[in-house]
């Protein structure tokens, strides 16, 4: 890659010497006018005319010119046009007053003049610098990966101060500096860039002293070559408070002159740059990494309290009542017996009622949900779901309004019904007995809509977005919540794996509707039977 | 209560499991043989030609699916498939392949004791095919005449109607999955047209059943099929 060597340049102050002889040959020269000018008319304070050159180079060359050119001027007007001539006395008092003040008014011009241009260029300067780090803070924040933006901020920096070379490295996880964006022209004779430049290496342990250039040797080794190069390459430390994330690393073009103090201001300022921007990537990276922590820490602790709680409650029904089978010192009269043996098979189905949810969602989640769909009815599968829950849903009447004139529905079984199963379960444990549920289905546009809904205490409106997360559970009133915090999310995911949505309205005491859809289509047909089969 | 002496071999590679149908297979006069793996099974069902599989379809060794396979290819011996949650659709292609019935785990010990004694007659009695007269109940049904009666009364049937109702007593007891009962009906090119059984299961239950909500005799296996139940209800 080779750069622009036409790096834009402001007009540059020009060398000092010139100023001097601009001096120089500008009051000779207007000496020479006034000589002329006084041979054919005698003018009052024609001196003033040495004000313009005065003027004039402390414009172009600063006050040093200037003041040169006021005295000068002053002892050859003094010289030449003020009697007694050739000699530097003055005979009129009034003439000195003349000519203190041609000195006074011309070194307080030149002075004036030539602050007004060092203003002028220190504003041109601080501008250029501040397009400059712009641009680069620019491509630092707008560039869409990190080394996207290094190699941008390289090649600017590169182009803009006539590098050979811009590299900057980054320190790895082991404090090995590896080299993320190089950017630069070849060697003059065409070799590649020499590899010792880029080596990876440790970061120096600079302290957290003030910034300074430090001076890349070359290792020893290496260095066979004469080096001229070297006294051009130079290393920035890219430092974020005390640490130092990596380097900037810079070899200037071989004809170009020594870093100004801008040049290097603009050097460190990016590497300032570079190094905020490093560490925000990598703060940025920490809070993700943190972030996730958190949320599985929150999860894994939600996971944990419903386990111990759920888990926990049937497994010790489960003892309690097979160690009171098991005390045969007391004689259990049958019915108890029985009962200790009806309370193990409930508790059991409870268990895998609640092992059957942590297998969809697990299953769910892995994305390995893949419904196998067949044409069923759905009245027959609401009736199968209501025959099952049977005595679970003892205290509750249940209206249903799933006529069987609805079209039938491509739908996994399984699922459905434990979506289905969900809902009514959830509507069940919600609401007090006696509370009303209905279950009602209709077709919408291209859509089987479903309802479950219950005229209980309905949905606190701070719960209602947080109903379908997993583990999350309604606290209200008293005791311990009574799901898991599996059923909705698990009846979420069913649906939405058959192109459904599941939602819910609910306010409260105005009871819950969960709704939920699937989408119709064209099922196969079948002809009745033949009367002679 | 079951004859003495049949012999049940139960397939499973969890030794509590194990433990516990042995014990009350025993207890029920079963004659009970084990294995925890497909091989083991295999050996067992060669040399000791059980008379009864209970097949656990989650092996470590073997597809179950294969092994109903491989002995159905050549013996009739009935086999009632256990099959683990989050594995339904395993049990319906064990019933297509041949399986005789299937509970899901975790499941109670008189249901299964149920289905193995359901399993043991019908292979005891097979298809009814001899008989002009098939009677279950207040259900009567005249296959030569093609004439059915509940309590005495005569009911007619369309004849897909019929078709479907021969199908399943047929096969009494026996667990009939939607594919199986769309290729008896219809024709082997079909399977997949489910949603017209629910149909016409509904209109005999509205014809055979004294309570066509709670059916005594047209049971649904939710998300399986449907069987036809001789047990009173």
């Amino acid at each position: 890659m080779s750069w622009d060597q036409d790096a834009a340049s402001p007009t540059a102050p020009a060398p000092v010497w010139r100023g001097y002889v601009a001096a120089v040959a500008g009051v000779v020269l207007v000496s020479l006018a006034i000589g002329v000018i006084l041979s054919w008319a005698r003018i009052a304070n024609v001196s003033m005319l040495y004000l313009l050159v005065v003027l004039a180079l402390g414009t172009r060359f600063g006050s040093g010119p200037a003041v040169m050119a006021s005295l000068l001027a002053f002892v050859i007007f003094n010289w030449y046009f003020v009697g007694p001539a050739h000699t530097l006395t003055v005979a009129d008092p009034d003439e000195w007053l003349a000519l203190l003040l041609l000195l006074a008014a011309s070194v307080v011009t030149g002075q004036l003049t030539a602050g007004q241009r060092r203003r002028a260029d220190e504003a041109h300067r601080r501008e250029q610098e501040a397009v400059q780090l712009y641009a680069v803070g620019r491509w630092l924040t707008s560039a869409p990966t990190l080394d996207a933006a290094l190699r941008q901020v390289a090649e600017y920096l590169g182009s803009v101060l006539q590098l050979q070379l811009c590299a900057i490295l980054l320190a790895d996880e082991e404090g090995r500096l590896q080299p993320r964006a190089v950017v630069g022209s070849d060697t003059g004779d065409g070799r590649e860039t020499p590899r010792w430049l880029l080596a990876a290496e440790g970061v120096p342990s600079t302290p957290a002293g003030p910034r300074r250039w430090v001076r890349v040797v070359p290792p020893v080794r290496l260095a066979a070559a004469p080096d001229a190069a070297a006294a051009r390459r130079f290393d920035l430390p890219l430092r974020a408070g005390p640490r130092v994330l990596g380097m900037l690393r810079v070899v200037a073009a071989p004809a170009r002159a020594p870093f100004t103090r801008e040049e290097t201001r603009l050097l460190e300022a990016a590497a300032d740059q570079i190094a905020l921007a490093v560490e925000r990537v990598r703060l940025q990276a920490e809070a993700n990494a943190a972030e996730v922590l958190r949320r599985t820490d929150e999860l894994r602790a939600a996971l944990l309290s419903s386990i111990s709680h759920d888990l926990r409650t049937p497994l010790a029904s489960i003892k309690a009542a097979a160690g009171s089978l098991r005390q045969h010192d007391v004689a259990w009269s049958d019915a108890e017996r029985d009962a200790f043996a009806a309370t193990v098979e409930a508790e059991a189905d409870r268990l895998d009622r609640l092992v059957g949810n942590l297998l969809d969602l697990s299953r769910i989640e892995a994305g390995v949900l893949r419904p196998e769909k067949e044409w069923y009815p759905l009245s027959a599968l609401v009736e199968d779901v209501l025959g099952r829950l049977g005595p679970l849903a003892a205290d509750h009447p249940i209206a249903v309004d799933v006529p069987d004139t609805l079209p039938p529905v491509l739908l996994d079984y399984v699922e459905i019904d434990q979506v289905l199963s969900n809902l009514l379960e959830n509507a069940l444990k919600y609401t007090p007995p006696g509370t009303p549920i209905r279950v009602a289905a209709h077709v919408e546009g291209d859509m089987l809509v479903v309802e479950v809904a219950d005229a209980g205490p309905g949905i606190p409106a701070a719960a209602l977005p947080r109903v379908f997360e997993k583990f999350y559970r309604v606290t209200s009133g008293p005791g311990h919540p009574r799901g898991t915090g599996l059923g909705l999310a698990v009846a979420r995911g069913l649906v939405e794996a058959h192109g459904g949505h599941l939602d819910v309205a609910s306010a409260p005491g105005q009871g819950a509707c969960f709704r939920f859809t699937l989408p119709l289509g064209t099922p196969p047909a079948l002809v009745p039977v033949a009367e002679a089969g | 209560m079951q004859a003495r002496g049949a012999r049940v071999l139960v397939v499973d590679d969890e030794p509590e499991i194990l433990r516990a149908l042995r014990t009350n297979l025993a207890a029920h006069g079963y004659d009970v043989l084990s294995a925890t793996s497909g091989a083991e099974a295999q050996a067992a069902y060669a040399t000791r030609r059980p008379d009864l599989i209970l097949l656990d379809l989650g092996l470590p060794d073997v597809d179950g699916l294969e092994l109903v396979e491989r002995i159905r290819a050549h013996a009739a011996t009935p086999i009632v498939v256990l099959s683990a949650r989050g594995a339904e659709r395993d049990k319906v292609r064990a019933l297509d392949l041949g399986a005789d019935d299937y509970l899901t785990k975790p499941f109670g010990m008189d249901e299964l004791l149920a289905r193995v004694r359901v399993a043991l007659r019908h292979a005891a009695h097979p298809a009814s095919g001899s008989a002009p007269v098939f009677r279950s109940g207040d259900l009567a049904v005249d296959l030569e005449r093609r004439q059915v009666t509940v309590g005495g009364q005569e009911v007619k049937l369309t004849p897909t109607e019929y078709a479907l109702l021969r199908a399943f007593i047929t096969h009494p007891d026996k667990v009939l999955t939607r594919r199986m009962l769309l290729q008896e009906v219809w024709g082997p090119e079909y399977g997949t047209e489910g949603h017209y059984l629910h149909v016409y299961v509904a209109s005999l239950r509205r014809k055979l059943e004294a309570d066509p909500q709670h059916p005594r005799y047209l049971l649904t296996d939710p998300g399986v099929g449907y069987r036809f139940s001789t047990e009173p209800a």
